[in-house]
């Protein structure tokens, strides 16, 4: 049976893939749910509006689309940031995360492409859509991308130390 | 094939930490330099004082009264900043801004202000707010802007204005907004909504704010559909 080393460049990134997206993910959500950009703090229903409105300007979805996106995407981005870092059924939620940043990278594009004079919305504050957007989006995909290959590459190998503790 | 994906791994980390700085640094930057933004009344000093007296309702200041709809005591003001020639906002004030206005500003509820942020990239965006705004002065500001948002591909193609104008108005009617644009009385008037814009900062096109009792400000950016819209002004008005 094939087995890796403990620290190979594979688990390196699912490690720095875990850690980046995770932290993304829960500052993406609490940020769209707190708006601590916005003094005083609106009430979560006003924020999820808000929010609603920025999903909107993207014109990809029906309204009705938008204002449920609005009222789930952020509990659904801190729920998946923390089982990344907790790291059970990591192929699972790493694929998640995977399609959820693809959509995040389709919608921002697409959006650049049709020279949308939008916010991006990716952390609730004003934040014009650029190419620098498109960029960070499209290496955050990228980086989700290896990590869940990785995690199923790695998935077949047993895990040196486990391996260890069994023949013993 | 391993020192490959090592590779492909380190520059996409690498690509993303550095766009996630860069991002980070220029929405820092770009927040220090609103910050900067001087106050209303010393961004104000370098206008000349406008033809018509503007109003302050609720702490939003320099409201041209023509330019505005709707009943001041209302729970809500919304400042429209749009240019005539941006597609985006011919489509905010077509479908969204005009059931705004039969849903909310007809029930006293939302108190709408047009604001002219005339962009300098649009050939005769300036020239439509000119026309718009002494249409606004002789009571047919809905008409007009209607008739220029509505024509928008035609006369941004020819540069026709006027004519766009003269076509919803009577001769009378078109002789005083002729008037008032070749006088040059209002100008004044749409130079204050462009620093207050720039002030605000607007950086897009439609860019409208929010603004309730309490003080509270909420800026929402690029078209945006009537129902959604409804979600925010239901909580806000109720």
């Amino acid at each position: 049976m094939m087995q890796s080393a403990p620290f190979n460049y594979r688990r390196i990134i699912i490690w720095l893939g875990r850690l980046v997206l995770a932290v993304i993910f829960i500052y993406a959500g609490l940020a769209k749910m707190i708006r601590w950009d916005m003094h005083p703090r609106p009430p979560l229903g006003i924020a999820t509006s808000l929010f609603a409105l920025q999903i909107d300007s993207y014109q990809m979805l029906p309204p009705w689309a938008s204002i449920q996106v609005a009222r789930w995407l952020p509990w659904a981005e801190i729920a998946v940031g923390l089982l990344l870092l907790v790291g059970w059924q990591l192929r699972i939620w790493s694929t998640m995360v995977t399609l959820i940043i693809g959509g995040f990278f389709v919608a921002v594009l697409r959006a650049y492409a049709l020279h949308l004079d939008i916010n991006c919305g990716c952390f609730a504050k004003p934040e014009p859509l650029t190419g620098l957007t498109v960029l960070r989006d499209g290496a955050l995909f990228l980086l989700a991308v290896l990590m869940t290959v990785f995690a199923f590459q790695e998935a077949r190998k047993p895990h040196p130390w486990a391996a260890a503790e069994r023949s013993t | 094939m391993n020192r490959r994906f090592a590779l492909v791994s380190v520059a996409t980390l690498s690509l993303a930490s550095l766009a996630t700085l860069i991002s980070v640094a220029a929405a820092t930057a770009q927040k220090s330099a609103a910050k900067k933004a001087p106050p209303a009344a010393a961004r104000n000093s370098s206008v000349p004082a406008p033809a018509q007296t503007a109003i302050t309702v609720d702490g939003v200041a320099d409201i041209d009264p023509a330019k505005a709809f709707g009943s001041r005591n209302a729970p809500v003001i919304m400042e429209i900043f749009s240019d005539f020639q941006c597609p985006a906002c011919r489509q905010l004030f077509i479908t969204t801004t005009q059931r705004v206005m039969d849903n909310y500003v007809n029930n006293n509820k939302v108190f709408v202000v047009h604001r002219d942020f005339p962009l300098p990239m649009h050939a005769y965006s300036r020239v439509a707010a000119s026309y718009a705004r002494a249409a606004a002065h002789v009571g047919k500001g809905d008409a007009v802007e209607m008739a220029l948002f509505q024509n928008q591909e035609k006369w941004e193609m020819s540069g026709d204005v006027k004519g766009t104008v003269a076509a919803v108005l009577t001769p009378a009617e078109m002789k005083k907004v002729q008037a008032l644009v070749d006088g040059k009385t209002l100008e004044p008037l749409i130079d204050k909504d462009r620093q207050l814009a720039m002030a605000v900062p607007v950086n897009q096109t439609p860019t409208s704010i929010i603004h309730t009792r309490d003080g509270q400000s909420y800026p929402v950016v690029g078209y945006v559909s009537f129902d959604v819209l409804k979600t925010l002004l239901d909580q806000l008005t109720k």
